[in-house]
């Protein structure tokens, strides 16, 4: 009989995780809304390639303020903006964030995005985001090149991304080719300098360069005098520093200015999918984020990307958008599918 | 990607039966499992059972059809242009250099831990035998976590040799320990009476017959290190699996990953053709009855030092050190890691869907294995056959598949719980298969005609005699099931609903933003969570070598 | 004829289990000798003593002038040159058969061409009555027959002047055992080597030995040619281990038993007075007697009746119960009553209830004891 008993308990714990498992995975969606007007309520899924802990802290507040669920899918810019068009109408998705423009430009070109509220989009001001307004800025990062002072003296810091191509910089610099960050400063590389000068200053990377995966990792080896420096976002070092700066104690940053493709600031995206089965809710979310509630945790938050909007200022640690002499670009031209297709080319990915 | 974990025996001298994820119990001492007892003759089976044995078969064959089909579509011109390229020629480098010192090093490895535990007076040899299993319950890449905490340079080849190694030399030692201890000891003796000393037995005797699960063994390693991509990612060492979720996260599911995936799954029938080639049709039957005897152990005498600095040292780098990560990590986010809501969440779900996962996989798995146990015949080989294919697969390239055919053709299962059970399904069924068919193998006919004589419905005999005698089989078969299911990653992360977390993501995601405090509670909730079944595994391989 | 195996007060146990006590034992070089003994007798040990795979607690082990194992002495079983045949042949699975031969080959032709092996491979297939073809095949191909002599080839690969085998034919069933016998026993005979066998079987032991031990709870009961031991246990578990006894008491003097079935002829002469004597079955001869009355003019004779017959085709045991004196002189009315089992042709027509008339024949064995 001990046998019966066993097989009742093993069983009982089946049928109870079972439930379990069914009743934890598939969030329910809500009915739409009934009109403009209404209030956000249900739930939403975003599909979510910004940093998952922003995300999580603007989906969090908003949670607390309107009662709506949000459930987020994580990934990377050029992934879920493949995987968005792949799915065409039959998303599940609600809401897209990006960290770049690229990824968010290639959903829009597929038609798949609903029009940002007016509302929304006077939050942002014009040249962080689209003419279109079929989405719009949320967020924005400056390329730096961050370096170890002890391997290599100020007066040998690269002026312009382009130098890092001469062979005086093999073995001595690093990147993370295959992330979204990068490929999205090689757009604005493409729409400054053209696809000639990209397949040329790719392939003389690949010779130079040094490849790590992350950012963060790209960082830490510079921290630790495995690399003399290395193109990253600004962020992930003011992030080191607000915390522990373990992985970046060692490194200096260096932003090149002079509008140069190095000095390229990226636009993090979000957009509303056509196929929103709560559209609402959604264009609630993204009034959310653009606006001042959103915005401030940019500001305060640990994320250290610079706000979008005019009413909140950047973290005071940060230098100044305005200081940065960035190249101006329309994020909507960015293109990735071109940057991909150089990047497989020359080998990084 | 799996950090797999012995099976019980499949004895079949089929070229794909040591399916990846079934330390296929290439036994080394002939056909276990299928019994002439266990034979029925003349009879023909259930309809329903067939049919559901060729349902799952057919599920089984969509990854490798997808992959044929979208070569095709894509057309030579592309695909030629996306796999000839300097970029696949190094990853062709970088995963064949891999597997070429990785396998020797972990057969070399796995045989000589096998014997020292085995063969040798060392004391404490008992519990080594069991530490020496426990790399099992540590995924790769929870052990390349643990190496990099430790020695932030690690990168390349070597310390993916390095990690792989120490993460997979249990897949070779546990079948080999299990071997030898099944190994008739008059055989050794009458070497030893023909003038053979104890290295000549070793070496002319012992090892030729060791050499099934030497190569069934080696397989399952050849295959792991196709398929692990966090292990390698982590210490920037670029393979073919490695490649194509980087292409995923650039394309999704563009045309370059689908040939590089093309070329992983030519890699992977190359292996699978190779251990079928290298094993020949030989299969040692243990000859006559044999002793009742334990063979004697030898003394190391002056080696006795050496032997434990071997054994200890394996042990200490491949446990002590990702431990000792951990534990770091941990005491460094003191109880504040502890605290973070999700941990409760990520743990149910793991569990959630290595439960069902376990429990669905051996109920579908079941018609296969009784068809091969009680109808052998060409289409139950052929059934079978195809799932241990499947198997072998990388998971990226099985969810590859299902990513774009659920989109494509059943969008209501894209992005559910059931999609990622059926993942599962197809990732792990060799496991249970090999399980349930040893077990199945075991129940004499006999016992349930006897049932029915007593008036019992077939169905009740089969239920109260059948069952209850692989109980214990089906329970191994859901263990190793589950233990897969809860160190998955890529297959989860791409095909999971929105919102999952289970600990593998989690803990994935920590690591992705330099998080390493953060992950370590994670790290040790996936280790917790396999010991129990690492252990089981052990005791099962130590439980079939007596009988 | 000097000794090719010397055990002199060996002694074996296993934790507090004693497995051997004071075993001595020489084996006639060139000869053969079986120890017998049931199972746990400790007769699988003294092999391994001698072949080398288990050491002795004391006492020492000579083979050929060598001392193997002894005070300070434990020779490896690889250097002792003694060629062993287990129980089931043990042939390495992972080899054929040529190759299994072949692995005992010594240095000399393993270094030789391939040929020269091959030839000495043929040659002892051919000494064990095996074709040459047979080298080809795998092991899990042959009968069990095949597989012993296959490993009792092998193992007269090296040459070696003594031979060990554990219990070799018991796996094999009846018909093939007595031809794998005879086959090895004429090999062993024709090469001239010294055999030492172990079998929990008595007609085999023997009929393969020229020496038999019998070998109980340790100890040497009994050593000797098969036949003394047969006809002449030393004791009563002797007599019933090597086959089945009759059991009679008697009184004895000069050399004659009285009992139950008259006067017997004794040995050893020395015994006097009560004691007990052995016959074999075959020894006592049954006729159909219808008067019931003795015939007076046989040496011993007595009558009894048939109680149960069994049939075993060419013989038939009867159960026989003697009369409470009978005709014959019954030294004590205790023995009346005793019932005999003793074995006849399969051509007696002899029915349950028949009146018989009970003759021992030869010599009976006397023991001191009563039974």
């Amino acid at each position: 009989m001990i046998f019966s008993r066993r097989w009742a308990l093993l069983a009982a714990i089946g049928t109870v995780t079972l439930l379990g498992a069914t009743g934890c995975s598939a969030p329910e969606e809500s009915a739409p809304a009934a009109s403009d007007g209404a209030a956000p309520s249900g739930s939403i899924t975003v599909y979510n390639a910004q940093h998952e802990e922003l995300t999580q802290a603007w989906a969090d507040e908003f949670t607390a303020e309107t009662g709506v669920t949000v459930t987020l899918r994580n990934g990377s810019d050029s992934e879920l903006g493949n995987q968005l068009v792949q799915e065409g109408t039959a998303s599940k998705a609600d809401v897209f964030l990006t960290e770049n423009s690229p990824a968010i430009s290639l959903v829009d070109r597929a038609g798949l995005f609903a029009p940002v509220d007016d509302a929304t989009l006077e939050q942002v001001p014009e040249q962080y985001r689209p003419s279109t307004g079929m989405w719009t800025g949320i967020a924005a990062r400056s390329t730096v090149f961050a370096y170890n002072p002890s391997l290599i003296s100020e007066s040998e810091l690269p002026a312009s991304l382009l130098d890092l191509a001469d062979p005086a910089w093999a073995g001595r610099w690093a990147a993370s080719p295959s992330g979204a960050d990068f490929q999205a400063i090689v757009s604005a590389f493409l729409e400054l300098k053209g696809e000639e000068a990209t397949r040329d200053w790719l392939a003389a990377m690949k010779e130079n360069a040094v490849v790590y995966k992350g950012n963060s990792t790209v960082m830490k080896a510079i921290n630790a005098g495995e690399i003399p420096g290395g193109v990253i976002y600004h962020y992930y070092w003011f992030g080191d520093q607000a915390g522990t700066g373990e992985n970046s104690a060692s490194t200096q940053m260096h932003y090149f200015k002079n509008q140069d493709p190095g000095a390229f600031v990226s636009v993090s995206g979000g957009g509303v999918l056509e196929t929103s089965a709560n559209p609402v809710a959604a264009q609630a979310f993204l009034a959310y984020i653009t606006g001042k509630g959103g915005q401030e945790i940019l500001k305060t938050g640990t994320s250290f990307e610079y706000p979008v909007s005019d009413s909140v200022d950047a973290n005071p640690a940060l230098v100044p958008l305005s200081e940065l002499d960035a190249p101006v670009i329309d994020p909507s031209e960015l293109n990735s599918t071109t940057v991909t297709d150089l990047m497989t080319e020359a080998g990084f990915i | 990607m799996i950090p797999a974990a012995p099976s019980t025996a499949h004895p079949a001298p089929d070229p794909s039966d040591t399916g990846r994820g079934a330390i296929g119990e290439t036994d080394g001492t002939g056909p276990a499992g299928r019994t002439d007892a266990a034979v029925r003759v003349g009879k023909r089976p259930s309809p329903f059972i067939v049919a559901a044995a060729v349902t799952v078969s057919v599920l089984g064959l969509l990854p490798l059809g997808y992959v044929i089909v979208t070569g095709i579509l894509t057309g030579w011109p592309t695909l030629s242009a996306l796999v000839f390229r300097p970029r696949v020629g190094e990853l062709l480098l970088n995963t064949i250099g891999l597997v070429v010192i990785t396998v020797p090093l972990t057969a070399v490895i796995g045989v000589a831990a096998a014997w020292l535990v085995g063969r040798t007076s060392l004391p404490g040899h008992r519990v080594f035998a069991v530490l020496l299993a426990t790399p099992l319950a540590v995924p790769a890449f929870v052990n390349s976590y643990g190496w990099v905490s430790a020695v932030p340079s690690l990168n390349g080849l070597w310390s993916g040799v390095l990690i792989a190694t120490l993460s997979y030399f249990p897949l070779v030692y546990l079948p080999c320990a299990a071997a030898l201890r099944r190994l008739d000891p008059t055989v050794e003796e009458a070497a030893e009476s023909l003038g053979s000393g104890a290295w000549g037995v070793f070496f002319r005797v012992v090892l030729p017959q060791l050499r099934l699960p030497i190569l069934g063994g080696a397989l399952l390693v050849g295959l792991h290190l196709l398929s692990e991509y966090g292990a390698f990612a982590m210490i920037r060492f670029d393979t073919f699996t490695t490649a194509i979720v980087e292409q995923y996260r650039s394309t999704f599911n563009g045309p370059a990953a689908n040939a590089l995936a093309g070329v992983l799954v030519l890699l992977c029938l190359f292996l699978l053709i190779g251990e079928s080639g290298a094993r020949g049709r030989s299969r040692y039957a243990r000859l006559g009855s044999g002793v009742a005897r334990v063979t004697p152990r030898r003394s190391l005498g002056a080696f006795t030092p050496a032997g434990y600095l071997f054994l200890g040292g394996l042990f200490a780098l491949a446990i002590g050190v990702p431990f000792w990560s951990v534990i770091r990590w941990l005491a460094q986010g003191g109880a504040g890691v502890w605290s973070e809501p999700v941990l409760v969440q990520s743990l149910l779900q793991t569990v959630g869907y290595g439960l069902v996962g376990a429990v669905v996989t051996c109920l579908l798995a079941f018609p296969i294995a009784f068809l091969a146990v009680r109808y052998p015949s060409r289409l139950s080989r052929g059934l079978e056959s195809v799932n241990y294919l499947t198997s072998s697969l990388p998971g990226i390239v099985t969810a590859l598949a299902l990513v774009t055919i659920s989109i494509r053709f059943v969008q209501p299962l894209y992005q559910t719980a059931v999609l990622v059970i059926v993942t599962y399904l197809l990732m792990f069924l060799p496991r249970a298969l090999v399980n349930l068919r040893a077990g199945l193998a075991q129940v004499p006919v006999g016992l349930e005609e006897a049932a029915r004589s007593l008036g019992k419905h077939p169905f009740a005999a089969f239920l109260g005699v059948t069952t209850r005698f692989f109980a214990p089989s089906a329970l191994a078969a859901g263990a190793l099931v589950f233990l897969g299911i809860v160190t998955e990653l890529t297959a989860t992360l791409l095909l999971a609903p929105s919102g999952t977390r289970t600990l593998a993501i989690q803990f994935w995601s920590k690591v992705n933003d330099i998080n390493y405090v953060g992950a370590a509670p994670y790290a040790l909730l996936m280790i917790v969570l396999s010991l129990p079944v690492t252990y089981l595994l052990f005791a099962r391989s130590r439980l079939t070598s007596v009988s | 004829m000097t000794s090719a195996i010397e055990l002199a007060g060996v002694n074996k146990s296993f934790g507090s289990t004693r497995i051997l006590e004071d075993i001595a034992l020489s084996v006639p070089e060139g000869s053969r000798t079986v120890v017998v003994g049931s199972s746990g007798s400790g007769k699988t040990t003294l092999l391994r003593l001698i072949s080398g795979f288990e050491l002795p607690d004391s006492g020492t082990i000579t083979v050929l002038g060598r001392t193997v194992a002894g005070p300070g002495i434990a020779v490896a079983a690889h250097r002792r040159g003694i060629g062993f045949v287990a129980q089931d042949g043990a042939l390495f699975p992972h080899l054929t058969v040529g190759q299994n031969i072949a692995f005992g080959l010594g240095p000399a032709l393993r270094g030789g061409t391939r040929k020269q092996r091959a030839r000495a491979v043929d040659e002892l297939l051919e000494m064990v009555s095996l074709k040459a073809d047979f080298a080809a095949r795998r092991p899990d191909e042959l009968s069990g027959g095949q597989q012993q002599r296959v490993a009792l080839a092998r193992a007269l690969a090296r040459q070696p002047r003594v031979m060990l085998l554990d219990e070799p034919f018991s796996a094999l069933d009846a018909g093939l055992r007595a031809v794998t016998r005879d086959i090895v026993a004429e090999t062993l005979e024709r090469a001239g080597i010294t055999t030492v066998l172990v079998t929990h079987d008595q007609a085999e032991a023997m009929s393969f030995a020229h020496q038999l031990a019998v070998l109980r709870d340790g100890n040497l009961c009994q050593v000797g040619p098969p036949r003394e031991v047969y006809w002449r246990p030393v004791d009563l578990f002797t007599a019933r281990f090597l086959g089945d006894a009759v059991v009679l008491p008697a009184t004895i003097s000069d050399g004659f038993a009285a009992c139950a079935l008259g006067r017997v002829a004794v040995a050893p002469t020395g015994l006097r007075g009560d004691a007990c004597i052995m016959l074999r079955p075959e020894q006592i001869m049954v006729e159909h007697c219808e008067t019931g009355g003795a015939d007076a003019g046989t040496v011993a004779s007595c009558t009894g009746q048939v109680e149960a017959v069994d049939f075993y085709g060419p013989e038939v045991q009867l159960a026989v119960r003697l009369f409470s004196g009978g005709a014959a002189a019954s030294p004590s009315a205790a023995d009346a009553g005793t019932l005999v089992h003793v074995r006849q042709h399969g051509t007696i027509g002899t029915i349950v209830g028949s009146r018989v008339s009970l003759t021992a024949r030869g010599t009976a064995t006397a023991f001191a004891a009563r039974p």
